[in-house]
């Protein structure tokens, strides 16, 4: 079973070598690669320094399209499963370790680590959400659990380990906008199993949200327009190209 | 001045020669402006047509000003001003909104060509890594393909 775990990163020179110092301690089978996001400070040093293989994006595409890089990279090289963490500490990697394990057992083609779901909440203490990200997150997980008929509780979730069919799909179709939800909608309208799984989350070792108010209020309205449209896809990508 | 006729007995179109003339050379100089365009490759031919359409009706309504005529007739509004301003506003639209489309596909297409540069780039450094003492060959291969991207 031949493992990558990839993080995304853009700007993430502070808690980048930490992260991946974590991740090979709880996962030392794992290839380790960083997607750099057109960062403009020293993330891609940090993280040769810290000896992870490096895929660089020549300008910052958003979390999307950095997520997609991955899941590309992974697709190509053969990979069996892959798995991918914010690059900001939030994510302990002993939970990626879990999720893969998920995956691996093929319980599941994809894995999403929830930090919100019930079996999380009794230990969750070091996790606690703002506000407009409490709003957020029940407004998606209403509307993302219509969508689907099942049911999510963390929708936004950057934790997530996948097998080869997720890989396919998200490496031809990843919404570069809207990442998280829309991948979710599409892997479950394409039939594939998507489980989520409680987990521990952390406050985060550096950099700061990018959620104000009316970024949420905006950040909200095109989910919910996006999900929208994701309504109206074909069920089956391939018969789309 | 010259509202007032057109809508005093809306459903004729007045126009003196010399508007006409003027019109046909505007119409005429802008579908050469293209041309130049596309001759000293600012302006790909696939991207063209929708103008050379635009200048050849430009000049059917200055040469047959009957024509606007017969289309507000087509359109049931009495007044062909309102006829012609409809129909510009309309065409204006849907090239507006083509250009959204050809800009969509050329941000996927830009998206696909960084990830594929980005994952060709880390594969490069890693065989360079796995070979002993071949550290910063990678790197400088692909500098010359960066400075051609700057120029």
């Amino acid at each position: 079973m031949r493992t990558l775990v990839f993080i995304p990163a853009w700007n993430e020179e502070d808690s980048l070598a930490g992260v991946i110092a974590d991740v090979r301690r709880a996962i030392p089978e794992a290839d380790l690669l960083v997607v750099d996001d057109g960062s403009t400070d020293a993330t891609v040093e940090r993280a040769r320094e810290a000896g992870a293989i490096v895929a660089s994006l020549p300008f910052n595409q958003g979390l999307g399209a950095a997520l997609q890089t991955g899941y590309l990279y992974a697709l190509r090289n053969g990979y069996d499963v892959c798995a991918h963490l914010d690059a900001d500490g939030q994510h302990p990697p002993e939970e990626v370790a879990r999720l893969l394990a998920e995956v691996t057992a093929d319980r599941a083609d994809l894995v999403i680590g929830s930090r919100y779901h019930a079996g999380a909440v009794a230990d969750s203490g070091d996790y606690r959400p703002t506000f407009s990200r409490r709003i957020g997150t029940s407004v998606f997980r209403f509307f993302l659990t219509l969508a689907t008929r099942q049911r999510f509780t963390d929708t936004t979730s950057g934790m997530r380990a996948a097998n080869r069919r997720v890989m396919a799909l998200f490496s031809r179709h990843y919404s570069p906008d809207f990442a998280e939800i829309e991948s979710l909608q599409l892997a479950v309208r394409q039939g594939l199993r998507v489980e989520e799984l409680p987990v521990r989350m952390l406050e985060r070792t550096g950099g700061s949200s990018f959620l104000t108010p009316l970024r949420s209020a905006f950040f909200i309205f095109k989910g919910l327009v996006v999900l929208l449209v994701g309504q109206f896809r074909p069920r089956h990508a391939e018969a789309e190209r | 001045m010259s509202l007032l006729p057109v809508a005093a007995n809306a459903g004729q179109v007045h126009l003196t020669s010399q508007t006409r003339i003027v019109a046909a050379v505007l119409a005429l100089f802008f579908m050469l402006m293209i041309l130049e365009l596309i001759r000293r490759d600012r302006l790909q031919e696939r991207y063209s047509v929708i103008w050379f359409v635009a200048g050849l009706g430009m000049l059917a309504g200055a040469a047959f000003p009957g024509l606007l005529e017969v289309v507000a007739n087509l359109m049931g509004v009495r007044n062909t001003n309102v006829a012609l301003f409809s129909i510009v506003l309309l065409l204006l639209l849907g090239l507006a909104l083509n250009f959204s489309v050809i800009m969509s596909r050329q941000a996927a297409q830009i998206t696909r060509l960084a990830q594929e540069r980005a994952i060709e780039r880390a594969l490069a450094e890693k065989r360079a890594g796995e070979r002993p003492n071949g550290n910063g060959s990678g790197q400088q291969a692909l500098q010359p393909e960066e400075q051609r991207f700057e120029s």
